[in-house]
């Protein structure tokens, strides 16, 4: 009886005190989407967290755009949406959100069809917005900005590198280039954190295109490729190699294995239905949409710089389009690993591999 | 230090007179001389029905989609001493041993989150989604309670009491949602259908915990009675410095069960 009552009382307590308050205000401040009126976009934008990348069309006026966006709900953006700017240059958004206490400043860029620049140095480095890893990107003789590197080390910060550094991604520059600086790719293991996201290991990567990490499918989350308004011929450039010790499969070692690392290109048409490649298709070889393939079949292990001259070698039956490829239909990727099967997370920590002096052939 | 310590002589103190109660011979002459002087023990066996939780619910919680009580029990010896003639006033000393635990499934929406690694690698970030979360907590308690009887049967009793938490587990994961990573404008995490995302803040939690509790205790028979104690914390589970959880939580709950009286 008396249970009863005291248990009564005890509800009608967090009854009166455990309401569910009103929703808070909305503190995300993303742009969701992203359209250009007029005929001028090529593929859709490439939205990521805080950049867009605006792919126009060739020989399309650029100093008189108007993109439109949309905003979480109830986030503000200035610029206004839909006023008319000029992208010659980057222009930079900034959303803040509905409740006010946080803001986003998003670089907004166009990328014209093809790649200005083919001579890859790697002396280029910038850090994300949080500080703590590299970001390549390429400059033309003037020394402006022409492109950036994609690279996996976005999807590595999320399992939670103990005190940061750039040396401590797998992805990051160094000081001993073959001239200059160059590129180094480490393979890492990711810690208990990574093991819970099932990602035990990450492959150093550099890549053409974009990441967005996705950990539902995690080989999508690497979206390879850029327009491209050439047909390459060669991928030339120099690389070290030093395989790591002992090989993992799925987080346990597999001592009858050894690591390689893995240099390619990949030429490809797009459409509608298909605007890039991702880790599940980049090297499918039943893939229809690849033209042509440049792949290092010999790689070894060597701690001199070593060349790598690598021909397009084209698919059975394909060829290029010229029309297709001055409307800037094709798209080119560039890819190096620390570990041939770093994307389904086999490889061996410490695996490493440096690249300089990279230079794409085309005609 | 000092707490451990008297938490231990009040745990001895209490051993030695079920102790001695237990000896059969000694029984009689050692309630009788207990009564003479206004004492009276008794033990006590239960479970915690409750829940630990912010109060009022922040409005990170959107909505509680389930929640289920786990089977906590508990344990606990009491002196009596009773200060006038009538046995109507008095003051109860006790010491408990006990589990509070249970399990709830919850929507937020920007919710503090911080995954740590086992070597230490951290993701931190505000969570909108579902989170899943299951506390079982291990406490030595001691409360210090007045105590009154309203009738002869029917006793009422209302104090403080302070605990130290033996083991403690407070942990889950998050599903069906996304991460923005260090802060709402951060990457964008996604994570639905079977993808989970575990966390673990068992040590984070306070050693330490206080609170008030009242109850009612029912004689039904000469020696066995029910009662239920409304157990309520009144400070953060959470250690002082623990600021992933922004809002402090509490561990509310009713005790019920038997006693035995000697």
């Amino acid at each position: 009886m008396n249970v009863r009552n005291l248990i009564t009382c005890l509800f009608l307590v967090f009854a009166t005190t455990s309401c569910v308050q009103d929703e808070a205000l909305n503190s995300e401040a993303d742009i969701e989407t992203c359209i250009v009126p007029g005929d001028v976009l090529n593929r859709d934008p490439i939205i990521e967290n805080d950049k867009i990348t605006l792919l126009v069309k060739s020989g399309k006026d650029v100093t008189a755009l108007a993109p439109e966006f949309t905003l979480t709900p109830g986030a503000t953006i200035i610029p206004a949406s839909g006023k008319v700017l000029d992208f010659t240059n980057p222009q930079f958004y900034e959303v803040t959100s509905e409740d006010g206490k946080w803001k986003k400043k998003y670089e907004v860029s166009v990328a014209f069809a093809g790649i200005s620049n083919t001579k890859y140095h790697f002396e280029n480095v910038r850090f994300n917005s949080k500080g703590d890893y590299h970001i390549f990107y390429e400059t033309d003789t003037q020394g402006k900005e022409t492109m950036t590197w994609a690279s996996g080390n976005e999807g590595f910060a999320l399992t939670g590198i103990k005190d940061p550094t750039a040396e401590k991604y797998p992805t990051c520059q160094s000081p001993n280039g073959k001239l200059g600086k160059c590129l180094k790719l480490e393979t890492r293991v990711t810690g208990s954190l990574g093991s819970l996201l099932d990602m035990p290991i990450a492959a150093g990567n550099l890549f053409l295109g974009s990441f967005k990490v996705d950990v539902m499918d995690i080989l999508k989350s690497t979206k390879f490729g850029v327009q491209f308004s050439y047909v390459p011929t060669y991928l030339k450039g120099y690389y070290k190699y030093k395989a790591g010790s002992e090989f993992q499969v799925g987080g346990k070692p597999d001592s009858g294995r050894k690591d390689i690392c893995d240099i390619y290109a990949v030429f490809y048409e797009t459409d509608k239905d298909l605007q890039s490649l991702n880790g599940t298709n980049v090297l499918d070889p039943n893939n229809p949409y690849i033209i042509s393939v440049a792949r290092v079949d010999n790689a070894k292990e060597v701690d001199e710089w070593t060349e790598f001259n690598l021909p397009f070698v084209f698919r059975p039956g394909k060829s290029v389009d010229p029309e297709k490829l001055k409307e800037g239909k094709y798209n080119l990727t560039i890819v190096f690993s620390s570990s041939i099967r770093g994307d389904y997370f086999e490889g061996a920590p410490g695996s490493t591999l440096y690249i300089d002096e990279v230079e794409l052939n085309y005609e | 230090m000092n707490k451990k310590n008297i938490l231990i002589t009040c745990v001895i103190m209490l051993m030695g007179v079920a102790g001695r109660l237990n000896a059969q011979e000694d029984r009689n002459h050692g309630i009788i001389w207990s009564s003479l002087r206004g004492l009276e023990y008794e033990i006590k066996a239960g479970f915690n029905v409750g829940g630990t939780s912010p109060l009022p619910l922040p409005q990170e919680i959107r909505k509680i989609t389930g929640y289920k009580p786990t089977i906590c029990f508990s344990i606990e010896g009491n002196v009596i001493k009773w200060f006038d003639t009538y046995k109507k006033w008095g003051m109860i000393l006790g010491v408990r041993l006990e589990n509070k635990g249970m399990e709830t499934n919850a929507r937020v929406k920007n919710y503090g989150m911080e995954i740590i690694g086992d070597g230490g690698e951290r993701l931190q970030g505000n969570w909108t989604g579902n989170v899943k979360t299951k506390v079982r907590n291990s406490y030595l308690s001691v409360p210090v309670l007045a105590a009154m009887k309203v009738n002869s049967r029917l006793r009422v009793s209302a104090g403080p009491y302070v605990s130290y938490m033996t083991s403690g587990d407070f942990s889950g994961n998050a599903y069906d949602g996304y991460l923005r990573k260090d802060n709402p404008t951060g990457t964008k995490v996604e994570f639905s259908g079977d993808r989970v995302a575990p966390y673990d803040f068992s040590k984070n939690l306070r050693n330490f915990n206080w609170g008030v509790q009242a109850g009612v205790n029912w004689k039904a028979f000469k020696h066995l009675s029910v009662y239920g104690d409304l157990v309520w914390g009144l400070n953060d589970i959470f250690e002082k410095d623990f600021k992933t959880i922004s809002f402090p939580m509490y561990p509310i709950y009713l005790n019920v069960g038997f006693g035995y009286s000697f």
